[in-house]
């Protein structure tokens, strides 16, 4: 049913958009560390640019919020960026996510949000009247998870409150093309080259002045390079990264961006090449974390592309849901019943209702 | 954060499962923001609300305004969801710690956000 093996090889033929079979570089790793590793660090670099693709509601969300009656107390949780929490002005609605860099912006537009774990919410218990939870348990690396995430947001929404869940599908027909025999994917996320997110084209300029590590990093078959689109990203987080490295090493001592410009190609290994260069700039407690995985060159941009240099990819850990695997895991909690399900936009989603308080 | 948001935290550290609640607050700096007042979102509130540990953590804040008991017609009672609103929905906690008074675990806010984030020994 599901296959998590492939070879390199196999996984470097695919075009940008069409992902590959999961793989852990470290078979050993921890469910928490292949998360950490494989979905959060990816989202916190990537977060300016998503943040900028992430702004249209979607329809059937929209619609559950917005026929909430006034008054109602809801969590986003997993928020990203914030794009629900105000569709609806009558309700108050607090978002969370696990990486910083979504949830300030979510701070600069407003909106109430923290930082926080999806598996440990720091919420009372059945505070709120519903919750969201929009493309967010898919990236849970096990069934018993994404069941702990669903049972967690059981434990903060009132009984009889509801849960709108939207997860990806594996059926799915979109731009997408799903192998539809592997449900645990390496979905690509490609930086453009031209990325000017709003907030960090301002913190750049700040540190311009102190940004001078360069890391040249190449591809594995060391055919191209890094962009210097790199220059736009910005990690900086206050949040505890627990994962130690085995590819990266260097000391994270500085403020500015990540930083990488393009460079002549070279033979060494990415990984190796940003252990082994410069200072890898990224700031605070934070470790950029295996950057072998967390950044491919993908191989489509050179030679599929006819360019010389190429936007970074980022690889995010999916879990494709087939056709009721979601209702499955909302059954297993045992005090809710489902009230609705759907297909739309590639999402399988369902609303939820808690049923009872254990 | 808004101060209704710190009233519905509580500690989740593993294991700290009594007296982990109000979060006590140190280093606070507080800001004003006007918002919209929206009374079906208080009168929901009302019922949700652990009204003491409201009462007591404006207190350390130098925030008077709000009766010692929830008044019995407090639904309905203007000037009373008037500060309400006021206190929970326009005061921000734009920086400082919140601490578990059980295991003493330290929650920072900064520029308004709480990093509720644990360590994984921690979740």
């Amino acid at each position: 049913m599901t296959t998590t093996n492939s070879s390199a090889a196999t996984a470097s033929k695919n075009p940008l958009h069409i992902p590959s079979p999961f793989r852990a570089d470290e078979p050993d790793m921890t469910p928490e560390q292949k998360e950490q590793q494989y979905v959060h660090d990816v989202y916190q670099v990537i977060a300016p640019h998503f943040s900028a693709t992430r702004y249209k509601p979607w329809p059937v969300v929209e619609e559950f919020l917005k026929d909430m009656p006034a008054g109602f107390v809801g969590a986003d949780i997993g928020c990203g960026n914030g794009k629900y929490i105000g569709v609806n002005p009558k309700l108050f609605v607090v978002g969370s996510d696990r990486s910083s860099n979504l949830i300030d912006i979510c701070g600069e537009r407003g909106h109430e949000a923290m930082v926080c774990d999806g598996l440990a919410l720091p919420y009372r218990p059945e505070f709120f009247d519903f919750a969201i939870s929009i493309a967010v348990i898919h990236h849970f690396i096990s069934p018993e998870r994404r069941v702990a995430a669903i049972e967690e947001m059981l434990r903060v929404v009132r009984v009889g409150g509801r849960i709108l869940i939207f997860v990806w599908a594996l059926e799915q027909t979109g731009k997408r093309d799903f192998d539809k025999n592997v449900q645990d994917v390496f979905v690509p996320w490609a930086m453009p080259k031209k990325a000017e997110p709003r907030r960090d084209r301002t913190r750049n300029t700040a540190q311009e002045g102190r940004r001078r590590d360069r890391v040249n990093a190449t591809s594995r078959s060391g055919e191209a390079s890094l962009s210097g689109s790199m220059d736009q990203l910005s990690i900086q987080d206050g949040q505890p990264s627990t994962l130690s490295t085995s590819n990266i090493s260097a000391p994270v001592s500085m403020q500015p961006a990540l930083s990488m410009s393009s460079s002549s190609p070279s033979s060494s290994a990415s990984a190796a090449a940003l252990a082994a260069a410069e200072p890898v700039s990224v700031s605070a407690s934070s470790s950029l974390t295996n950057a072998d995985a967390l950044l491919t060159t993908q191989e489509s941009r050179a030679e599929n592309m006819g360019q010389t240099t190429a936007a970074p990819v980022f690889n995010r850990y999916y879990h494709l849901f087939h056709k009721g695997e979601l209702e499955e895991l909302v059954t297993r909690t045992k005090r809710a019943k489902i009230v609705q399900t759907g297909y739309d936009r590639d999402n399988w989603w369902c609303i939820v209702e808690k049923t009872s308080h254990k | 954060m808004r101060l209704i948001t710190h009233n519905m935290l509580q500690c989740h550290v593993k294991g700290c499962n009594a007296n982990n609640f109000p979060l006590e607050l140190q280093e606070v700096v507080l800001e004003q923001e006007e918002a919209e007042l929206n009374e079906d979102f208080l009168r929901n509130m009302l019922g949700k609300l652990e009204y003491e540990a409201l009462v007591a953590t404006c207190l350390k804040l130098d925030i008077n305004d709000l009766p010692a008991t929830l008044p019995a017609d407090a639904a309905y009672n203007d000037e009373f969801l008037q500060i309400l609103h006021r206190v929970i929905l326009e005061t921000h906690i734009k920086s400082g710690k919140m601490i578990c008074p059980n295991c003493q675990h330290i929650y920072n806010v900064r520029d308004g956000i709480p990093n509720m984030l644990l360590a994984e020994h921690e979740v």
